[in-house]
């Protein structure tokens, strides 16, 4: 299907981001189950999946260009975003290569990339980009490599060093993310940048998951599925702009709670990069209001039941305490009680109401 | 509320020679060793030890070869790490590096050896002497030393400030996040948690 773009709406301010009815159910819904705990959800990513948002190595949907766009407005206020460390050049490339040979196999009419050695021409018709440059030589691009190319994709990106045995965050490109700081994380270990988060440490998920990703493999990348809730669609709900969203929190009423509470999911992926051996971390965000979660039958008895029962420190941990309850209140006329189907599937191609 | 689960916190441990390492420099942010920063059955005699006098006329050492055993005095801790940057920059492999003293101390070490290229296991840190806390304020940037309590205002941009448990090796500081950025105001008092 042709994906309508819509480059004016906004993610801060008026907040005009709306979802068709083709962007809802294409939504990766986070809950396989009615109950949520913390557990080590990693699978291969292999195209294909419940959703259409499984279809790409890196899913492009038609609000790309308005987040493109919000990206640079946040680069242009906080540079510091975006930030590698300097042993990481070789995998700034890997993850140029990776994510325009991706966008140009998965998307071929909105990009295309030729090369003729290392002299490389990459056309982004979304964006109106047309660069040549010769690969491995930073001058002959207008800025860093994966700050390049991450400009130019939806969702953050990490980029993790593999050293005694541990994985480092030695650099990211960290505009729409979940309440953590590049900026105070940059070079912490595994364990370190995990260390806010309550009760996986005591449950071993950490470890394992650390044991599992350092023997992640080139060409077999992975995926999971993360959640929390946004008051607004805002994208940077960063701790450095803490104060400027934090009110919202306390803006929730009855009222208000469908359109204004939403579901923020992250479609994370993990790729070995060949050159580096580090990997590259994709933390792609999506937002989908109450109102439209709704919509569907299955998800809303799910998210009803996920939020009724969610554990307090992990609502706690994800800054839901001043409106979990009017999520709950709200939905709950709307579970019927009926059973639902394991797996995150919608379960229909129509829409309610 | 003092301890907050957080587990970015580094964890110390009284310091023992690494049987691994050819030679065993100890920085210390103090006129002498403590011997609480010493695992059982080590004594300073097993390091060369680099101390802070705090005062500006320091004797000359008695004996200034950089072997174990050898003591040598600085007037000031920036004095000692100036030093310091110095000295691991003609260093070769086998050094290992020890701190001992208040946390911020033991990071400012750290950044100089990770940077001098040391890796993690290259170097110990003991904590001893004052709890308070360097913090960095995640909204502004602004670093603040000394800090002994829950909640402080930023010296910088204004905020009252929450100290969170999570700490950065590379700033050698606690984050510290804005307390009443949901509802301007609200408040909690502030306890003495840090001293």
């Amino acid at each position: 299907m042709t994906l309508q773009f819509k480059p004016a709406e906004t993610f801060r301010d008026t907040f005009t981001y709306r979802k068709s009815p083709e962007d809802i159910l294409r939504f990766p819904f986070p809950f396989p189950e009615d109950a949520y705990m913390y557990s080590v959800n990693i699978e291969p990513h292999v195209r294909g999946g419940p959703t259409a948002a499984f279809q790409a190595a890196f899913d492009i949907d038609e609000h790309y260009i308005a987040e493109c766009r919000e990206r640079e407005r946040v680069l242009k206020e906080d540079p510091k975003r975006c930030q590698v460390l300097p042993h990481m050049l070789a995998a700034e490339w890997d993850s140029l290569e990776l994510i325009m040979e991706s966008l140009a196999q998965d998307y071929p009419e909105h990009f295309s990339l030729t090369r003729a050695g290392d002299l490389w021409t990459w056309v982004n018709r979304p964006l109106n980009i047309h660069q040549s440059f010769t690969f491995g030589k930073v001058e002959t691009l207008p800025c860093g490599p994966f700050e390049y190319i991450t400009r130019q994709a939806q969702g953050d990106f990490t980029l993790q060093d593999q050293r005694d045995d541990n994985l480092y965050v030695d650099g990211g490109m960290v505009t729409t993310q979940a309440d953590w700081s590049l900026e105070f994380d940059i070079g912490m270990s595994f364990h370190e940048w995990h260390g806010p988060v309550p009760l996986a440490h005591e449950k071993g998920v950490f470890d394992r998951a650390l044991k599992y990703l350092l023997r992640l493999q080139y060409g077999q990348p992975v995926r999971r599925l993360n959640w929390t809730m946004t008051v607004n669609p805002r994208l940077d709900t960063s701790p450095e702009n803490y104060p400027v969203w934090g009110p919202d929190k306390a803006s929730v009423t009855p009222e208000n709670v469908a359109d204004k509470v939403h579901l923020r999911v992250e479609l994370q992926t993990l790729y070995r990069l060949p050159r580096s051996n580090a990997i590259l971390f994709g933390i792609r965000c999506y937002l989908t209001s109450v109102a439209d979660i709704a919509r569907v039958p299955k998800w809303r008895r799910r998210l009803h039941r996920v939020l009724r029962d969610l554990h307090p420190d992990i609502a706690a941990y994800k800054g839901l305490p001043r409106f979990r309850q009017m999520v709950v209140d709200h939905l709950a006329p709307l579970d019927d009680g009926a059973p639902t189907s394991r797996g995150i599937a919608p379960d229909t191609d129509v829409l309610a109401g | 509320m003092s301890d907050q689960g957080i587990k970015s916190r580094p964890k110390y441990q009284p310091i023992a020679p690494d049987p691994q390492g050819r030679h065993h420099l100890l920085v210390v942010d103090g006129p002498e060793v403590p011997t609480e920063a010493l695992a059982e059955g080590v004594t300073p005699s097993a390091f060369e030890v680099w101390t802070v006098a705090r005062k500006s006329a320091v004797p000359g050492s008695a004996a200034m070869d950089e072997e174990a055993g050898a003591v040598r005095v600085f007037r000031a801790v920036p004095h000692l790490f100036s030093a310091l940057e110095e000295r691991l920059a003609r260093e070769t492999m086998g050094l290992r590096l020890y701190a001992a003293g208040p946390e911020t101390f033991l990071w400012d070490a750290n950044g100089i050896g990770a940077r001098a290229g040391l890796s993690r296991q290259e170097m110990a840190f003991a904590h001893v002497g004052a709890q308070a806390r360097r913090i960095f304020c995640v909204h502004c940037r602004t670093v603040m030393e000394g800090v002994t309590t829950s909640i402080t205002t930023c010296a910088g941009c204004g905020a009252p400030l929450f100290v969170r448990d999570h700490f950065s090796r590379r700033l050698a500081a606690f984050m510290a996040v804005q307390v009443d950025a949901e509802v301007p105001g609200e408040v909690p008092p502030a306890e003495e948690l840090y001293s």
